[in-house]
């Protein structure tokens, strides 16, 4: 009754762009806590083996510490782990698998599969069939040879790759590290545990790429899952199981602002965001100053409640109504230069009078503020 | 604003409550000499509003060691038909008051109503300053400081402003000024003020390139890794394979076999080069043995050689030989016929001596004759010699002797006779037996003798007697004679005569002698020229040649008659030419035998030379070595051959292994092992080398560094481009700002001219003077003068300055603003026409605006149309 949890695509190593720096460095430790949960969702789902298919490193050269920390998050598990060569991480001839190994960094009941060929896993009757990229890209079919290998009798048939299932995923044509779609089938498998493709996804009845344990983009393709796959015999059906892993969730909104409603639905749909959400705001369209104010206020709520927001807004007009501007109290020539900005962003789009607008908004607020005080 | 009524106290010199009364609306001319007070009232009135009541910085007010004083201030002034009335106390008492209409104000409300009233405002701590006094610092114009204008002008700023914004129909910006403050300020935090980041938009912009520069550096370094890791592995599987495959082995196999192949090649070569040398010795013995050969071979020749030698000698001695009688005979013809001619020569030498022996004997004879005549004649005349010889010897004398005795003999015969004469003639007549001696002479008979001298005569047996002759001349004559005599006698004695007669005849005799000896040796010699024995020699001579001729001529034979005998001549010369003829018979005879004689010697030399060659040749030994030669020659030519053959074979075979292409085969399989080996061992060394390296980098964690710094640079980069938009926001809003509010300015510019230019015409009818952005009078203008209005004069800078302040007050009053205007003792620096015009514009301006003006030279301003008002008066009316 082999039992196995299928994930990939750690991509650990990685460090997130476009985030401050507080927030970037919660999402890298997150996925160190991802290796935890997968290790400690084995051991709860009494799994016999944690085959990981490609792409535990996000590069070669990552430091030391990083090493180090991912195999430490292995301990929660004391059964075989498998970890296949993905295009990251690919097997080359100095590798971080090869540093990992120089380190001293893994544990025995790690095996790394750096050569093509199968790993029989014994005491749990397991032969998994690696396919590990030993260079960064290649062009040929590396599971081919699944159909070849030759397993001991009643031990499941797992194949391990990494790479593009051609011609089912999207914006993946003519991709490097090509699977052939019917390999599980071809080559006999019981299962083929994928990687590459971060969102968890089903092929066919044996076949899924788990998707990342921890989501690192905006993308929504259902990333954050562990896969326990559940065999019964050798050519019995694969029950698998989606398991939540993920820490935080992304969150990418694009929206257009046009009438306060907009306005108003925006704002409400950012209040019901779990707080453990990585947000990317990007607004269009045009807002009143009053809406203007309105918002920055919800963002900068949010901003303190999200793990993480970020607001593009230079694609949001300022169009200041009559009352904006009377409640400023631009008077004199200081009202000649909102007009004059408001037709200047209107006509070119100029993000600069925008801004300006903006700030002289700003400014007038505060002055009013100061005089209401 | 109508200043109506003043009132002070305990100010300065105003220690009792001083009021001035009856201000009128218009021109108010207040005067006072100095040290009245005049100035202490426009202080009042600056304090007044200017200084806040509470100020401690206000002593001055204060009069002289008056410590417990509260200077104190009271104005009425009637403004927008409202009456204000204002109490201001300082020092001991500080107060404010101010009433408009039915409101109180007081203390800083009170002052703040004021300042906003004027458009004025207050020091923050201590006295007031220029900088604050607003409009009121444009309109009160301090003595001495009423061409001042701009400074003026700019400390009234933002209250001249905002009290002519309602001018031009627009509100001004309320605080617009300070909004653009705010904005400058904040844009002066990210730019320059030539545009360029500063700060920390200037930082980030450095960081944002020292991040890219970082990255760029980063990435290099990646992908440098990245080339390693691939030259690793294309390294690894090269050396795996070469290790597999040991390609250097089979070189090596290829090596050995070409190196076996070539030192076989090497050994046919040695070989070759042995059997060369072989050949070569062979081919020398063979050469040695075919000289000796030759050299054997030649024996024969040369015995034949010698053997024609002695058969050539041999016949030429034969021939010689043959010669010998031919040449016998001839010598002997020829001795014949010389012994022939030689008789018949000696016959013909015999005929001949003869005759000439017989001539001879003829001619002898005839000598013998001839000399026997000479020698008879020759005896004869030479007995005549003889005697005249004799006869001569007899009678020799020598003619000069006689001569001399002669004369001797003469001399003493006269000597003699002259003695005779003088001298003692002894005589005596001797008895014949008697004797004397005189002088040991014996005297004897008769004699005399004459005595010339002392003499003695002794008379035997009478004794002696002395005769001494007399006289001088005796002696001499006695000693003359005596010597003449001994002359003579030694000359007769010489003569051998006896007297000189005897000598005179012996001399005739004897040169008689001479003549006969003469004569006869004449005749003698003509005979007998070399004397009688010669003669008689030559005679016996003849005599001996004669009788050797006959014996001569009878020894030789009488020729034979008949036999014919040819003249000697002839047969001398045919004895010659027998001879020659001998001679040259004997000389071939002893040529042809010398000739024989080398032939023969020729012929015995080739005769042993021939031998020892024929015995030579007839050796056993040498015919031995011949044969022995001769097998050696046959043995040599074969192994020559069978050599040659060698060679040729054993050259092909090397020749077809094609020796410098194996050798090139060696070099090249060398080469390629070494090049194999050192690939794989280079290979080897990059191998450790890449591995120490990318060891190393890989430590770094270089991509995740890379992913780091590019989160960094992100954030950077989005900080730098909020600065960056920020910057441009702020700088366009305050360009916008400034260009809007300079827009205003410059629609304030115009009615401020107008009024300038109402009072310019006035004082100079051709004049402009601008006024520019900052509403300030700029460049004057008259005719074709053009300058600034600091350019000017003191004088006309002042008026020009008055000039501006009524503009601005007339503008002010458009404005709906208070305008008041205090001028203290000013113009005091115009002429009196400049002052004339000058008058007329305050009077003008005054129909308009409230004007005080204080001076202390009254008399300057009698024209002004107004009555005075004299604070002295006014002092004593007030106490």
């Amino acid at each position: 009754m082999p039992k196995i949890l299928h994930t990939a695509d750690w991509q650990m190593g990685r460090a997130f762009t476009r985030f401050e720096t507080e927030d970037g460095a919660a999402l890298v430790e997150a996925r160190f806590e991802a290796i935890e949960t997968l290790a400690r969702l084995a051991t709860e789902n009494q799994c016999d083996a944690v085959l990981v298919a490609g792409d535990v490193f996000d590069a070669q050269t990552v430091a030391d510490r990083t090493i180090r920390r991912v195999f430490n998050g292995t301990q929660g598990f004391a059964g075989p782990w498998v970890m296949l060569p993905g295009n990251h991480d690919a097997a080359l001839a100095e590798s971080v698998w090869t540093r990992a190994q120089r380190l001293g960094a893994v544990p025995e009941n790690v095996h790394l599969a750096l050569h093509p060929g199968v790993i029989d896993l014994e005491p749990q009757s397991l032969s998994i069939l690696c396919a590990p990229l030993t260079q960064r890209h290649t062009y040929s079919d590396l599971t081919e040879p699944f159909s070849g290998y030759q397993t001991p009798e009643g031990f499941l048939r797992v194949g391990l790759a990494h790479g593009s299932v051609q011609g089912l995923l999207p914006d993946e044509i003519d991709s490097a590290n090509p699977i052939a779609p019917n390999r599980a089938e071809a080559s006999r498998l019981d299962y083929l545990a994928l990687g590459d493709w971060h969102g968890t996804k089903q092929i066919d009845e044996r076949t899924w790429y788990s998707g990342t344990p921890e989501p690192e983009r905006f993308r929504n393709n259902e990333a954050g899952n562990a896969l326990i796959v559940d065999v019964s015999e050798p050519g019995a059906t694969a029950t698998v199981t989606p398991v939540p892993t993920g820490r935080y969730q992304w969150h990418q909104l694009r929206e257009t602002l046009a009438v306060h409603s907009d306005l108003e639905q925006l704002l409400e749909c950012l209040s019901s965001l779990p707080e453990s959400a990585v947000v990317d705001l990007r607004l269009d369209g045009s807002v009143t100053l009053a809406g203007e104010e309105a918002l920055l206020k919800a963002l900068s709520v949010a901003e303190a409640r999200f793990r993480s927001l970020r607001c593009e807004r230079s694609g949001l007009q300022l169009a200041p109504t009559d009352e904006d501007i009377a409640a400023l109290k631009a008077d004199g020539y200081v009202g000649e230069v909102v007009e004059s900005l408001r037709e200047r962003q209107e006509a070119a789009q100029d993000d600069v009078a925008r801004d300006a607008l903006a700030i002289l908004a700003g400014l007038l607020r505060e002055r009013e503020q100061e005089a209401a005080q | 604003m109508k200043l109506q009524r003043m009132r002070i106290e305990q100010l300065r010199q105003f220690r009792k409550p001083f009021v001035l009364d009856n201000l009128q609306p218009g021109l108010n001319l207040i005067h006072g000499p100095n040290e009245s007070g005049k100035s202490t009232l426009v202080r009042a009135i600056r304090a007044a509003f200017f200084e806040r009541y509470r100020s401690t910085a206000v002593d001055d007010l204060r009069p002289w060691s008056d410590s417990a004083a509260a200077p104190t201030i009271e104005l009425d002034f009637e403004h927008d038909n409202c009456a204000w009335r204002l109490t201001k106390s300082f020092l001991q008492r500080k107060r404010c008051d101010l009433v408009v209409g039915t409101d109180t104000y007081s203390e800083d409300d009170a002052e703040e109503k004021l300042a906003e009233l004027l458009g004025y405002q207050y020091p923050k701590r201590g006295a007031s300053k220029a900088e604050h006094w607003g409009i009121p610092g444009l309109l009160w114009v301090e003595q001495g400081t009423g061409q001042d204008i701009e400074a003026a002008i700019e400390h009234a700023g933002d209250h001249l402003k905002s009290a002519l914004n309602s001018m031009v129909g627009e509100v001004a910006s309320s605080g617009g000024d300070d909004l653009i403050e705010t904005v400058r300020s904040q844009r002066d935090t990210l730019l320059t003020g030539t545009g360029k980041p500063r700060g920390d938009y200037q930082k980030l912009e450095k960081d944002r390139a020292h991040y890219e520069l970082e990255i760029e550096q980063l990435k290099e370094r990646v992908h440098k890794y990245q080339e390693q890791v691939d030259r690793l592995g294309k390294l690894t599987h090269d050396y795996d394979q070469a290790e597999l495959e040991r390609p250097w082995d089979d070189a090596q196999r290829q090596l050995e076999r070409a190196r076996a192949r070539y030192q076989q090649v090497e050994r046919l070569q040695q070989q070759q080069e042995q059997e060369k040398a072989t050949l070569a010795q062979q081919q020398q013995t063979h050469r040695l043995l075919q000289q000796n050969k030759e050299h054997l071979e030649g024996l024969s020749r040369q015995l034949e050689g010698r053997k024609a030698e002695l058969d050539r000698a041999e016949r030429d001695l034969t021939v010689a030989e043959a010669q010998m009688p031919a040449i016998t005979g001839r010598l002997t013809e020829a001795k014949t016929a010389y012994e022939q001619a030689e008789k018949r020569r000696k016959l013909a030498g015999l005929l001949q001596t003869r005759a000439r022996l017989e001539q001879d004997v003829r001619r002898l004879e005839q000598q013998r004759q001839m000399l026997g005549q000479n020698l008879a004649k020759a005896r004869e005349y030479h007995q005549q010699l003889e005697q005249a010889r004799q006869q001569a010897r007899e009678n020799r004398t020598d003619s000069e002797l006689v001569g001399k005795l002669r004369a001797t003999g003469n001399q003493l015969n006269d000597e003699t006779i002259r003695s005779r004469t003088i001298a003692t003639r002894l005589s005596w007549q001797l008895d014949a037996d008697a004797s004397l001696t005189l002088n040991n002479e014996a005297l004897t008979g008769e004699g005399e003798q004459q005595l010339l001298e002392e003499s003695t005569l002794v008379i035997p047996g009478v004794g002696t007697l002395g005769i001494t002759p007399g006289g001088e001349e005796l002696a001499s004559t006695r000693r003359k004679l005596n010597t003449l005599e001994e002359n003579l006698a030694e000359q007769l004695k010489a003569l051998g005569v006896a007297t000189v007669a005897q000598a005179e005849e012996r001399l005739s005799a004897f040169e008689s002698a001479g003549r006969a000896q003469k004569h006869a040796e004449d005749l003698l010699k003509s005979v007998a020229p070399a004397g009688i024995e010669q003669l008689v020699s030559e005679q016996n001579e003849a005599e001996s040649e004669l009788e050797k001729a006959r014996r001569q001529l009878e020894a030789t034979p009488k020729p034979n008659p008949d036999e014919d005998v040819p003249v000697l001549e002839e047969a001398e010369a045919a004895l010659a030419r027998a001879s020659a003829a001998l001679d040259k018979a004997e000389s071939d005879a002893r040529e042809h035998q010398s000739g024989l004689s080398a032939l023969k010697q020729a012929r015995d030399n080739a005769q042993t030379e021939w031998q020892r060659l024929a015995d030579e040749e007839k050796s056993p030994e040498r015919q031995q070595q011949l044969r022995q030669i001769s097998a050696d020659l046959t043995t040599i030519e074969k192994q020559q051959a069978e050599l040659g053959a060698s060679l040729e074979r054993r050259e092909r075979e090397i020749r077809e292994a094609r020796p410098e292409f194996l050798r090139q085969d060696i070099e090249r399989y060398q080469n390629a092992v070494n090049q194999l080996r050192q690939t794989q061992e280079q290979r080897g060394r990059e191998l450790r080398d890449i591995k120490v390296r990318l060891e190393a980098w890989g430590a770094e964690g270089l991509e995740e560094q890379l992913n780091e710094k590019e989160a960094e640079y992100d954030q950077c980069n989005r900080r730098y481009q909020e600065l960056h938009r920020r910057a441009q926001a702020l700088d366009l809003l305050l360009n916008l700002l400034t260009e809007k509010r300079q827009a205003l300015t410059r629609r304030l510019q115009a009615p401020l001219q107008k009024h300038l230019n109402h009072y310019l015409s006035v004082l100079f009818p051709e004049a402009s003077l601008e006024v520019d952005e900052q509403l300030r009078p700029g460049t004057f203008s008259r005719g074709a003068e053009l300058g600034q209005i600091t350019e000017l004069s003191f004088g006309a800078r002042e008026q020009m300055g008055l000039i501006s302040r009524l503009a601005y007050a007339d503008l002010l009053r458009e404005a709906g603003r208070p305008t008041l205007v205090i001028l203290d003792d000013t113009l005091v620096h115009s002429d009196s026409d400049r002052l004339e015009d000058m008058k007329r514009i305050l009077f003008d301006a005054a129909s308009r605006h409230q004007i005080l003006l204080f001076t202390c030279h009254p008399e300057k301003w009698q024209d002004l149309g107004v009555p005075p008002l004299d604070i002295q008066v006014s002092k004593e009316l007030s106490a």
